[in-house]
């Protein structure tokens, strides 16, 4: 099965017909979706922002991060969800959108830049905890900010194609 | 309503923006940007308010590093919403959503601004008291319910 064949499949399941054919059903997960991602990106953000350097830094990097973290993921996990419904509506046309496919591949390289972050970046994080950043967290920061406005900027513009 | 909206869409700055194909995605998109950082910074506070969590610096502290950006972010949306405004008069000033987001965004902007004063006035405002803690969750309350509304209020412009 090609995975057009297995989108295909994917919004004849009944729930997707549902959400394509109720008057109310899309606009209300849109709107969790929304919600959900404003605080995603909100989020980061301020984590972004605190490794950059902007703003107040009078806490320390590993506090802003350890009390926004669980915020991020939160919500994350509640935009992810409501998308993934909004998807199997039209799961084949998605699949094929340009924009769609800029934000899934940005979001995957989020995601990476996480990781690296975290697992290579933020182990020395004692050192500049309370200092300025060092240039490769400076970097991943910079590129998270940048990744997840392109994110918010294709998935608005999937609405309008 | 009506006639103010004909005037506007008449306008040379309407045609020009309605023209750009680019304008409405490129201007929602700040608009969307700028509503994550106010319902982000608001819906912390909010929950610190209800004592739903207790991370991060005392509330005062955190007020006072938050509502800045706050205010920053609603200026950005009143700028992109304006323009929004110019571009397509009618889809938004005679939209009954449209309307009821403006109430309840003067609503929120009030209570943030109160809210605001007191915690600058005194930092222990909203913990000196049983009363004042009840009072700072009812409020807290408040600011939740009015972002979530505003958010679904502003998705349902499209919708009606």
């Amino acid at each position: 099965m090609t995975l057009l064949a297995m989108m295909t499949w994917l919004e004849h399941r009944p729930f997707a017909i549902s959400i394509a054919e109720s008057t109310w059903l899309f606009p209300i997960i849109e709107t969790v979706h929304v919600l959900a991602l404003t605080i995603v990106v909100g989020s980061v953000a301020m984590m972004d922002l605190r490794l950059l350097g902007v703003g107040r830094n009078d806490r320390a990097a590993s506090e802003v991060i350890a009390s926004t973290l669980p915020w991020a993921w939160s919500s994350f996990v509640v935009a992810v969800t409501a998308g993934s419904l909004l998807f199997s509506s039209k799961a084949a046309t998605y699949y094929v959108n340009l924009p769609f496919r800029i934000k899934v591949a940005c979001l995957a390289l989020a995601g990476v830049n996480m990781l690296i972050f975290h697992l290579v970046t933020a182990r020395g994080m004692a050192a500049w905890d309370r200092g300025t950043p060092p240039p490769a967290a400076r970097r991943a920061a910079a590129l998270s900010l940048t990744l997840w406005i392109v994110i918010v900027a294709t998935g608005r513009w999937i609405g309008f194609t | 309503m009506q006639n103010f909206s004909d005037w506007l869409a008449a306008t040379a700055l309407s045609h020009l923006f309605a023209g750009l194909t680019w304008f409405v995605p490129v201007v929602q998109t700040v608009h969307i940007l700028s509503i994550a950082v106010v319902v982000t910074t608001l819906g912390m506070l909010d929950f610190r308010l209800l004592r739903l969590s207790r991370r991060g610096p005392p509330l005062s502290t955190m007020a006072g590093n938050f509502i800045p950006w706050t205010w920053r972010a609603l200026g950005v949306l009143l700028v992109s919403g304006i323009l929004l405004i110019i571009t397509e008069p009618a889809r938004e000033l005679m939209n009954g959503a449209f309307r009821l987001k403006m109430l309840l965004v003067l609503l929120l902007v009030l209570l943030t601004f109160t809210c605001q004063k007191a915690t600058a006035a005194d930092p222990d405002y909203w913990s000196a008291s049983p009363g004042r803690r009840r009072l700072g969750g009812v409020l807290g309350a408040a600011s939740l319910v009015l972002c979530v509304s505003i958010v679904a209020a502003g998705r349902l412009i499209a919708y009606l």
